[in-house]
């Protein structure tokens, strides 16, 4: 692991439901740090409980119990309406089934988010233009995502997941629903943000090869930690 | 706030079926309730009370329909003064009726013709709303008077009634009579009212001292009296400057010695609709607080399940957007601007469209109730229409607003895995 600032601090999270009178444990006494810039991967079972950990560290859900700290500030105690505020400026969200509004064209969609910012129409333009162009997707504009290949929805998401310029970027599965052609490409995309950007991404990915383009792969079982992987030449 | 106006207007493009279903809903419920409400609020300000310009109706005591000798118009028109402080109407009109039918052989309804008989020069003056028309519309009336006083046959005939008798203004015609009936009388068409006084268009005018010659000389020449020869008049309308003065003028008439067989009562003009529309009082309560509740709850539940349906498809789309970074009044606000953008837009729409349909195409609603004939959209219709958009658009898309406001991103997105 570098020795660069940590963005994610993750300590002590226990994660349970309660399902009548039996407590379901999700997440147990889970610790981590996440460098800024790093590409890690969380692998398991289904049920092991990477989604949900990703889901805290994005501000989507609050552990049961620990703390959950992005870029110093402590996430875990936030009321809802702070998270969702937080989550604007600070975390670019990639899902596996991309999740486009449908009435909106890409350029759109990609704009959803800088709504909710303190902008001009025209630093507004100017950040989707820039996110489309990266992903590739300048020629799309005005397409609806109905009008657009899978991978090239996926684009539009990734694009909307970086137009804010947030300091973490969570993607669940983001290849999960493409052929291996277009994942191919979205991995790339996600490694060129992660060294030409330097942004922090977490991917929950059942897929290995997919997991190998992270410098860090953390595997989840039972909602423990069990075994970690760093690929040397992926690391920051 | 304007970008999510513009998202909303998107959504409702979603589903273009169920938003234009949900549109054609509203306008036609809300079309319903101005109808209702219009005819409702046109017999509301007919019978409530003026503080100024207080019409009184001198009308028979104990019978229905009202007859008035002739001997009681002059001191009725001056409403029974007899001192120098004594109350005097301000003005008067004496109301008498005569009506036949062109056609002896065929009565039916373009044949037949009901008149209103009085002094010419009061009706401008007199008629409700006649004070409200424009110059040119008022010139056109006074020049038709003066037809009127000038020639004793002259008639002045609503457009409506013309042209379902197939007549013109210049034609003469005679008129068999069927209210006195054996009296015949012959007419000349001088004017007909302006358009601008819709609410007359089936109002006819003659001149009271014709109808009164005609049955003097039927008299004179049959050497027998027509039925209410001697009574014909229906009313006297006076009109006194306030409340006060038509109370002392009511008790003025009503402890005069003049008026004993038969005896007379004074009766507010609003009073006197009042009584009439009786009959019509269960019909109207119903209206009012039966239909168009009914139908405001029709409408509201019309738009919960539109909205709710809508919520529901888009659970997951709205969690998106609260992943994004949209707060639960954002998505809230969402929600209920979707429902508020459909009902105010149909409701006015509705509302608006029918008050030009009926004021200006068709001229009126045509329902005939008592002596009303049309009725008239009030321009507060359309401020009506927005209300009621509005109202149950609300009312409608609280809950599932409120619903949308609840969803839990982790809920919709997190299977454990």
């Amino acid at each position: 692991m570098s020795e660069r600032e940590v963005i994610v601090r993750v300590r002590g999270v226990h994660k349970y439901f309660s399902r009548g009178s039996e407590r379901v444990d999700v997440l147990q006494d889970l610790n981590l740090d996440v460098p800024q810039g790093e590409f890690l991967a969380l692998m398991g079972p289904s049920g092991s409980g990477k989604t949900t950990l990703l889901n805290l560290i994005a501000g989507l859900d609050t552990p049961s119990e620990g703390r959950v700290e992005v870029a110093d500030q402590l996430i875990s105690n936030m009321s809802e309406a702070q998270l969702a505020t937080w989550r604007t400026r600070n975390v670019g969200f990639i899902f596996q089934f991309y999740h486009l509004l449908p009435v909106l064209t890409a350029y759109e969609n990609v704009e959803l988010p800088l709504l909710l910012l303190p902008m001009t129409a025209a630093q507004r333009k100017e950040q989707v233009l820039t996110a489309l162009e990266l992903v590739g997707l300048s020629g799309r504009l005005n397409h609806r995502p109905g009008q657009l290949s899978g991978g090239q929805q996926q684009r539009v998401g990734i694009a909307r997941a970086i137009a804010t310029d947030p300091t973490l970027i969570v993607a669940d599965e983001p290849t999960g629903d493409l052929d291996s052609k277009s994942a191919e490409e979205i991995l790339n995309l996600l490694g060129v943000l992660q060294k030409e950007l330097d942004k922090t991404i977490i991917m929950v990915t059942h897929d290995p090869k997919a997991a190998e383009r992270a410098g860090r792969t953390l595997h989840l079982e039972k909602g423990r930690l069990v075994h970690e992987q760093v690929r040397q030449a992926h690391s920051a | 706030m304007f970008h999510f106006v513009g998202l909303i207007f998107k959504n409702l493009r979603r589903n273009l079926l169920r938003t234009i279903l949900t549109a054609l809903g509203t306008m036609a419920l809300v079309f319903v309730v101005t109808m209702v409400w219009s005819v409702l609020d046109f017999i509301n300000s007919q019978t409530a009370e003026k503080s100024n310009d207080f019409k009184v109706l001198v009308t028979e005591k104990n019978k229905a329909p009202s007859r008035l000798p002739r001997a009681y118009r002059s001191s009725l028109q001056e409403g029974a003064a007899r001192g120098p402080d004594d109350v005097k109407p301000v003005d008067y009109m004496t109301w008498a009726f005569y009506g036949g039918t062109l056609d002896p052989t065929k009565m039916s309804r373009e044949n037949f013709l009901f008149l209103i008989a009085c002094e010419p020069e009061k009706a401008p003056t007199m008629l409700d709303d006649l004070d409200q028309l424009g110059p040119a519309d008022m010139a056109r009336l006074n020049a038709g008077v003066a037809k009127m006083k000038k020639q004793a046959n002259a008639v002045i005939i609503g457009p409506e009634q013309l042209k379902t008798m197939n007549k013109k203004v210049g034609e003469r015609f005679t008129l068999n009579g069927l209210i006195f009936k054996d009296l015949n009388l012959e007419f000349e068409i001088v004017d007909t009212f302006p358009e601008a006084a819709q609410r007359y268009g089936q109002t006819s005018l003659m001149n009271l001292d014709y109808l009164l010659q005609g049955i003097d000389e039927y008299e004179s020449k049959n050497k027998k009296k027509l039925a209410n020869a001697d009574d014909p008049i229906a009313f006297i309308m006076l009109k006194v400057k306030n409340k006060s003065d038509y109370e002392r003028l009511s008790a003025q008439i009503a402890n005069s010695p003049l008026y004993t067989s038969p005896a007379v009562r004074c009766e507010s003009a609003s009073s006197a609709v009042s009584t009439f529309l009786e009959g019509w009082k269960d019909i109207f309560w119903g209206m009012k607080f039966i239909l168009i509740p009914a139908i405001v709850i029709t409408l509201a539940l019309v738009i919960a399940v539109a909205i709710s349906i809508g919520v529901r498809e888009r659970r997951q789309e709205i969690a998106v957007l609260k992943v994004l970074g949209f707060r639960p009044g954002h998505i809230m606000f969402l929600v209920l601007g979707e429902a508020l953008l459909i009902g105010i837009l149909a409701g006015v729409l509705s509302s608006a469209g029918s008050y030009l349909l009926f004021n200006k195409v068709l001229g009126g609603i045509a329902l005939p109730i008592a002596w009303f004939q049309r009725f008239f959209i009030p321009q507060g219709a359309i401020l009506l229409g927005f209300l009621i958009g509005a109202g149950t658009a609300l009312a409608g898309s609280l809950i599932p607003a409120w619903s949308a406001r609840s969803v839990r991103v982790a809920d919709v997105f997190s299977k454990v895995t």
